[in-house]
């Protein structure tokens, strides 16, 4: 049995349908604190709904969630809370267009945390220093280039001080050049402690900072290990497969 | 642009040429369709100012006077236009009610007032003050009844409380349509859709002379005000529409995004949703507002005196039919006033907001 001081993200028998499709089969996952965890596999194996079953953008039919110690279920004041504890950051960035980057930073930690507005905002300039674009706070999102938007994104996951970070594809809508920005980011939130939970296809960055890589095909998870029994010893006919054509070209 | 040498800069006649008289049927077009022009501009210039009666009073000298228009009946009667039945001597209330409402709508123009806090109170204090100004019965001012209201003050009266109260109705039936409860949204759906395959003309009429048939006695009211909550209804089916589409034209991300955060679901709303759904509305609900102040003058059939109806009633009189003309350009002066300026005020809002920029 997994500890469960230890635990972040417990799922268990969880199921997931789309109508009569099956998107999610029989889930069991344990995510230890301070664990980070990549997702990966084909499109529509499921990665990007599994990660949005976790705080409830997407609900799941069986099974359990629990997060933080508290349970997924239909009780809203539940589901805010899991919300709170753990910050998402999308691929499409998702910021509030009509809201300078500083106030798409304090909304929430003012709204939902009842934070007065001068420490909300000294926090937020904290984490878009920590994203190095301090000087942008008072832009529009509209006004900034995608890897910026992005690093905006996570500091403003950032200021309602999660737990765990759930990263849904944060590099695929990004130019190449952006791409490493973003990345760096990522990477000195890892050598933080922060536990994560990402969908990427960023392998390099997967074989730096994952314990654990998982591989999800059709609704299931296929295999998972550590990054180098996955990617140099890969067990599994589609993982290989899936390796080669990703590092194949 | 980084053109070391620039072309010379074209001068107002070059333009003139290139426009306007670059090939001989153009030019032909331009000469005759300009000496049309000419000719309809001297001769209402000839009737509207040079040989028009301006003063007081001047019934008489207009009559003799078959050149030029006859401004008198305007500077002798504008009273009427602008308090219609509203007592004499207390009609400086009525005008100053309507100034205040003028200063309100100035005022919501300034971005400072845009806030969810501001704007609301802003808009509630102006129209108490002009509620007391014109009803009195209270500090001292004599009562003065909603039937004998009327002119220009009756009619900004009623567009504003129609804003005023169709305005949160709209919000509260586009939200309530997109509820998760079927049966929710599909009654409200059912209301929008039935009210909005009405003609307002009936609605009124079925709020002023049906409605007090089947209400009780307690609850019937004045007929304007019920006059008013019908045309509120209105105004809400098709705005409510307006905002429904505005929410619907913003990526889902939006609303997935707050939710990550944490946030409630009037925090979505109030915080993000709406305030993008408006921006995004926002050349709709310009168009809606000017229509429901237009659609004012459809109160006269239930005996109201709208600006319209004082206008005629002004001109009405044995010693001023002659002058009905006058009035009525007067009265489309009026309108145009104001809808012009709400629409250039509109044209103002898009660009500054940045409407269809992302």
């Amino acid at each position: 049995m997994p500890d469960t001081q230890n635990t972040a993200i417990r799922i268990r028998n969880m199921h997931k349908y789309y109508g009569v499709f099956h998107a999610l089969r029989d889930i069991n996952l344990d995510i230890a604190k301070g664990e980070k965890v990549v997702i990966c596999g084909p499109s529509g194996s499921g990665k990007s709904t599994l990660i949005r079953c976790i705080n409830r953008l997407e609900e799941h039919q069986e099974g359990e969630i629990t997060v933080m110690g508290t349970p997924l279920d239909d009780n809203v004041d539940n589901i805010d809370e899991i919300r709170r504890e753990a910050g998402m950051v999308f691929q499409n960035f998702n910021l509030f267009p009509h809201m300078t980057v500083l106030d798409n930073c304090t909304l929430s930690p003012m709204l939902s945390r009842k934070i007065d507005r001068a420490e909300a905002e000294a926090t937020a300039m904290r984490y878009l220093e920590r994203v190095k674009i301090p000087d942008q706070a008072r832009k529009f999102p509209g006004e900034l280039s995608g890897g910026q938007q992005q690093r905006v994104a996570i500091a403003r996951a950032l200021c309602m001080a999660p737990e765990i970070m759930l990263f849904d594809e944060p590099t695929s809508a990004l130019d190449p050049e952006m791409i490493a920005e973003v990345l760096d980011v990522m990477v000195g939130l890892a050598d933080e402690g922060m536990t994560m939970v990402c969908v990427t296809h960023e392998m390099g960055f997967a074989r730096r900072v994952a314990d654990r890589v998982i591989f999800m095909a059709d609704g299931q998870v296929i295999e998972q290990g550590t990054p180098e029994e996955f990617f140099d010893h890969p067990k599994n006919e589609r993982t290989k497969a899936f390796l080669s054509q990703i590092v194949g070209h | 642009m980084s053109h070391t040498k620039s072309l010379p800069k074209p001068t107002a006649l070059d333009r003139l040429k290139a426009r306007f008289f670059n090939t001989t049927l153009n030019s032909v077009v331009t000469l005759v369709l300009g000496a049309i022009t000419l000719w309809i501009l001297y001769n209402l210039a000839n009737w509207a100012l040079v040989h028009a009666v301006w003063g007081v009073d001047q019934g008489d000298a207009c009559r003799a006077n078959r050149d030029g228009a006859c401004w008198s009946i305007i500077s002798t009667r504008w009273r009427i236009v602008f308090f219609g039945l509203y007592p004499f001597e207390e009609q400086w209330r009525s005008g100053l009610a309507c100034a205040i409402m003028v200063v309100v709508a100035v005022l919501s123009c300034i971005p400072w007032f845009w806030s969810a806090r501001r704007l609301p109170f802003l808009w509630v204090a102006g129209f108490a003050a002009f509620y007391i100004l014109m009803r009195g019965g209270m500090f001292g001012l004599t009562e003065v009844v909603e039937r004998n209201w009327g002119g220009l003050a009756l009619t900004v009266f009623i567009f504003s409380a129609v804003c005023l109260i169709g305005m949160p109705l709209a919000i509260c039936f586009a939200l309530l349509r997109q509820s998760s409860l079927p049966w929710v949204a599909r009654t409200v759906g059912l209301i929008i859709d039935t009210v909005r395959s009405l003609p307002l003309l009936a609605i009124m009429f079925t709020f002023a002379i049906v409605l007090p048939f089947a209400l009780p006695s307690w609850a019937i009211g004045e007929s304007l005000y019920r006059v008013i909550i019908g045309y509120s209804l209105f105004f809400a089916a098709y705005q409510a529409e307006i905002i429904r589409g505005g929410m619907q034209s913003l990526p889902t991300g939006q609303e997935e995004a707050a939710k990550a955060l944490g946030l409630g679901y009037w925090h979505r709303i109030g915080y993000i949703i709406l305030p993008q759904a408006f921006r995004n509305a926002l050349p709709p609900t310009i168009n809606q507002f000017v229509i429901t102040f237009k659609e004012t003058t459809l109160v006269t059939i239930i005996g109201f005196f709208d600006v319209m109806t004082s206008g005629r009633t002004a001109s009405g009189t044995a010693e001023w039919s002659f002058a009905t003309l006058e009035m009525y350009v007067f009265l489309a002066l009026l309108f145009f006033v104001f809808v012009f300026s709400l629409s250039r005020y509109g044209a103002y809002l898009e660009r500054r907001l940045g409407v269809g920029t992302r």
